[in-house]
């Protein structure tokens, strides 16, 4: 089964030398066909790896368990929808002189990301994860600033500014880790996942704590958790809509990835409780921060963004409660946000291309001018709120229970207080947005927003199936992925 | 061979610090010279000059008294005690060795120029108030640095006596290289440079008014009595090398009896050491520029800054526990405190050129670690590999590559803080002091031939990286700040981690390499369509 690995990194980089070297419409059609292959590639390893089985390749360098395959179903999910989307989102711009130009170079860096991303639940050493995690930054901000306007300039240095400092601190968790292992493992050995685990008794927890503390600082920069999340509204606003989808439930998510293996080995060398605590702070923060910034945003993209961060404050949170049920609710919110984020950014790149701003003050009437996009988008605004049928319901429903049992009264009480803070902000910008009726001065003057390809609604609804299907009813199969997930995560007995 | 006797030892200590002061001088000023590429003085000039202003007469401006003729040989009288006190030749005190303490050299110090600065009031001459007027305000600071430095040397010895500092350092080694010590000896050698009227401070024996300082004072003096002067400035640079080399860095090579062929021995010994201070002196006055006059309070408060975090550390410093000296812990330690130097640089420079030799300079130092590292026997010989790597690519092509582009891109290199320099510094020993605060309770229980005491070093060094980013809103900075902060990284994992497969390493190097290309590209992007690559511009996105 390891040939699936290497296919499933060979696809996107195939795609990338086809976007550098062929015809535009060559990248598109290879895209694509890269996005897809890789979700199905993603699903066949989640598949292979649900009971416990271990995927390793090329000598152990590359490896994955069923921990890493919920973020590679996620990463998998967005980067097929992104490029599916992409198509139409692109195709709006076609008139223009520079546009094959800008096309192939758009292609080759959407597949590079994709490829960066998988790469980070592929790497079975530290050493590696963070490598894959610094690609990752770099090329997306070259995404990022792809459109090379102002805003899409200051946006992009923040974030590579800003997260690249956060990657050093990161590094140098990695370090201190190293260092307390060469008292179990030898002075030169490779930093490798299981290693750690197998010799957890013997680290310093001095050491452990101080790596933990600084992995949540330096990685959590790139998730997103308050106060380090001062480069997200701006890069998930500026960057093109495909690319905003694939950083808030793809790239966030691996950050959180690279956490919960410093995690896993805080827990072993006997630690839980501290490394909870830590989450929890964190989670915490975000999430309150967050929702009162969704509350006063005026612009869609940015409010978006911001949900990112209190979603991503719900996932630490459910790591930190601890409980069985509540770790896999959490990992199970992975892949839910990232569907019903995917959505919400498809509809606001589609809206962005129908109304041609970016502030709720100026789309109005999205329910009838754009009869696909509106009621998709406000769909996809109503899931990330989590309201029933959708799958962040479920998998925040599970947070909660958890949290019930475990008892974390504060922390659920917290968590439901303030997801319901940004269940108003939320529905009052998007209702305000699609349900509104069309306004008088927009009707008479300038070409009305319709429905811009098909492509994009293709898109949306793949992401839209997602979400509700996870809704309505999860695989047997996902189900114990999760559970075995969480199994690694070792909840408390 | 003869023993002579104690007070025969201080005899000859004395006669020889006053004989050979015009020497080193002399040989300093012909050495910069030759490295000027002018022909210079010879070197025994300074004898010369003495000999003849002692035969000149001497003439007095009108309003000067007894004060004014007095000076130079109270003066020279302050300083001819000094010898007594310290540990020149022998590393055993002499008859009268205990008459002062560290504090009382210093005081005596302060007499020797007080009553110049006097003198030059009572002269009436507007310049030479002027230059003692510029010293008392730039000076001040230079006290409270040398309470600072005794202040660790206390600590260290529990007593601030000079001679029995010398000999706690001969008796445990691994004290000259703890990253406190460390800091106190760049502190003690800016003041030295300040004291001694060098480069950046001023000139020395320049006669352009507009940067006079030490020269202005004596402006209005003449025959015998500048002789004594100009003799007394040869001693009092002598006595600081002296002080420098036989108490902080390099308390060996004393004579231990007054055996005549020892003693012989040491003032050879101390002719070379002074000789060496001379040396790193000369390379500082030829490769720097002078400060204007109105920033060098910043150089004074940073040498007083230094002294203060030394102290800090130093209270911090035992959980870290290195007990004892190998060249592994000697090479880290030093390397580590060497980066941070060079941050505490780069905070004080205003010239992206100037940063870039800097980060230069600083990543050639983190591949000199790499290969001591290697060269004693820590993390396998791939490390030459990667010292070589190192030197390649942020040594070379990194400053090279960044400088290319930014002259191609016609940018501006003037980068100004958005703080004062001295602010800025007091942050950054902040910080510095706070990652051992932070660091002291943590046991990391790695190997225990680890020099963990340059670990929080280098954490600081991060955290400096960080106020660079903060304090200068350009691209160009910001992106050094990015690789100053790599850097500093890279000395935590050579200290704490050197066993790091190579290939790892190389992995991260390649990450760096590969952000460094995508900064670049985005300070193109920022210089063309913004035509500018300040940063702080970019506050539209906000909210």
């Amino acid at each position: 089964m390891s040939w699936a690995l290497f296919t499933l990194l060979g696809v996107p980089l195939a795609a990338v030398l086809l976007a550098l070297f062929g015809s535009w419409r060559l990248a598109r059609a290879a895209t694509v066909l890269a996005g897809v292959a890789s979700l199905g590639l993603a699903i066949a390893i989640a598949i292979f790896v649900e009971h416990g089985r271990v995927l390793a390749a090329a000598h152990g360098w590359i490896r994955i368990d069923s921990l890493g395959a919920v973020f590679l179903l996620a990463t998998g999910l967005l980067y097929a929808m992104a490029a599916v989307f992409s198509v139409g989102y692109l195709g709006v711009d076609q008139i223009d002189a520079d546009f094959p130009r800008f096309a192939r170079r758009y292609f080759a860096l959407l597949n590079l990301f994709g490829w960066s991303m998988l790469l980070v639940p592929l790497a079975a050493d530290f050493g590696t994860l963070w490598v894959a995690l610094e690609l990752t930054t770099i090329i997306s901000a070259l995404l990022v600033a792809i459109d090379r306007t102002d805003a899409a300039l200051e946006a992009a240095w923040k974030y590579v500014l800003i997260a690249s400092s956060g990657l050093g601190i990161a590094l140098l968790s990695i370090i201190v880790l190293y260092a307390t292992g060469t008292h179990a493992l030898g002075s030169a050995y490779l930093p490798r996942f299981v290693r750690f685990l197998a010799h957890a008794h013997g680290l310093s927890k001095d050491a452990v704590r101080l790596s933990f503390v600084l992995a949540v600082v330096g990685f959590g920069t790139k998730v997103g958790f308050v106060p380090m999340h001062t480069w997200l509204p701006d890069a998930h606003s500026e960057a093109p809509a495909p690319v905003s989808a694939l950083l808030s439930g793809s790239l966030l998510s691996g950050a959180f990835y690279a956490i919960l293996r410093f995690f896993q080995v805080t827990v072993a060398s006997g630690e839980r409780t501290f490394a909870e605590h830590v989450l929890i702070v964190f989670g915490v923060m975000s999430l309150v921060a967050a929702s009162f910034f969704v509350l006063r945003q005026g612009s869609y993209k940015r409010l978006l963004a911001y949900s990112s961060i209190e979603h991503m404050g719900i996932i630490a949170l459910g790591v930190g409660f601890g409980a069985p049920l509540a770790v896999a609710g959490a990992l199970l919110h992975v892949i839910t946000h990232a569907s019903a984020k995917g959505l919400a950014f498809f509809g606001s790149g589609s809206l962005l291309r129908g109304y041609d701003t970016k502030e709720v003050e100026g789309v109005t009437g999205a329910g009838t001018a754009m009869p696909w996009t509106g009621p998709m988008f406000f769909a996809g605004a109503l899931a990330l709120c989590g309201l029933p049928l959708s799958g962040v319901f479920r998998s925040e429903f599970e947070i909660v229970a958890g949290g019930f049992a475990r008892p974390q009264y504060v922390g659920v009480a917290l968590v439901l207080v303030f997801v319901n803070v940004a269940f108003f902000g939320v529905i009052w910008h998007a209702g305000r947005m699609v349900l509104s009726p069309r306004a008088a001065a927009d009707q008479d003057g300038g070409a009305s927003p319709r429905e811009r390809s098909a492509w994009m609604i293709a898109g949306m609804l793949g992401c839209l199936f997602v979400s509700v299907a996870l809704g309505l009813h999860l695989p047997g199969d996902l189900s114990t992925l999760l559970s075995n997930a969480g199994h690694r995560l070792g909840p408390a007995p | 061979v003869p023993t002579l006797p104690n007070w025969a030892v201080q005899v000859f200590q004395v006669v020889t610090i006053l004989a050979l002061a015009p020497l080193v001088g002399g040989i300093i000023a012909r050495a910069e010279a030759v490295i000027q590429q002018r022909r210079g003085p010879r070197v025994l000039q300074p004898y010369y000059d003495i000999l003849k202003l002692l035969r000149k007469e001497t003439v007095l401006p009108a309003p000067a008294g007894l004060v004014f003729r007095a000076a130079p040989y109270v003066s020279f009288a302050a300083y001819a005690t000094i010898p007594l006190l310290i540990p020149a030749l022998t590393n055993f005190p002499l008859p009268l060795g205990y008459m002062a303490d560290f504090l009382g050299v210093g005081l005596i110090l302060a007499l020797a120029s007080f009553v110049v600065s006097i003198a030059a009031v009572d002269s009436g001459s507007p310049y030479a108030q002027l230059g003692s007027s510029r010293l008392r305000s730039f000076g001040a600071l230079n006290e409270p640095t040398v309470i600072f430095v005794t202040f660790v040397l206390a600590l260290t010895t529990h007593t601030d006596l000079p001679y029995a500092f010398g000999a706690t350092l001969r008796s445990s080694t691994v004290q000259v290289l703890r990253p406190s010590h460390l800091l106190m000896i760049a502190a003690f050698f800016m003041l030295v440079l300040t004291e001694t009227g060098r480069i950046p401070v001023e000139n020395h024996g320049s006669t352009l008014e507009f940067g006079q300082i030490e020269e202005g004072r004596v402006a209005e003096h003449s025959g015998p009595g500048l002789a004594f002067l100009r003799w007394g400035s040869n001693v009092k640079q002598l006595l600081l090398y002296t002080i420098f080399a036989n108490v902080l860095v390099v308390p060996w090579g004393m004579a231990s009896s007054g055996r005549l062929d020892r003693v012989l021995l040491a003032i050879v010994l101390l002719f070379v050491k002074a000789l060496g201070v001379g040396a790193v002196v000369v390379v500082i006055e030829s490769s720097f520029a002078k400060l204007r006059l109105y920033k060098i309070p910043e150089f004074t408060v940073a040498s007083f800054m230094l002294a203060v975090l030394a102290v800090v550390i130093f209270l911090f410093e035992p959980g870290f526990g290195d007990s004892h000296l190998s060249v592994f812990g000697a090479a880290a330690t030093i390397t580590a405190v060497l980066v941070l130097l060079l941050e505490f640089g780069l905070l004080r420079s205003q010239d992206v050129w100037e940063q870039l030799r800097l980060y230069a300079l600083g990543s050639l130092v983190v591949a000199a670690l790499a290969f001591s590292t290697a060269a004693t026997g820590h993390g396998g010989s791939s490390l030459y590999v990667l010292g070589a790597v190192t030197i390649g690519l942020k040594a070379v092509l990194f400053p090279q590559g960044i400088r290319y582009v930014l002259r191609n891109l016609e940018v501006e290199p003037r980068v100004p803080s958005v703080l004062g320099v001295p602010s800025g510094i007091l942050i950054a020993v902040g910080l510095s002091a706070l990652a051992f605060v932070v660091l002291r309770p943590v046991h990391i229980g790695a190997e225990a031939a680890l020099p963990l005491s340059a670990l929080p070093v280098a954490v600081g060094g991060v955290l400096v990286a960080f106020l660079l980013m903060v304090l200068r809103p350009y691209a160009p900075s910001q992106l050094l700040g990015f690789l100053v902060l790599e850097n500093a990284v890279s000395v935590a994992s050579l200290v704490i981690a050197p066993g790091l497969p190579i290939i790892l390493a190389l992995l991260l190097l390649f990450d760096v390499l590969v952000g460094v290309l995508v900064f670049i590209v985005l300070v193109q992007y920022l210089a063309v369509e913004r035509t500018a690559v300040r940063t702080d511009v970019l506050n539209r996105l906000t909210g």
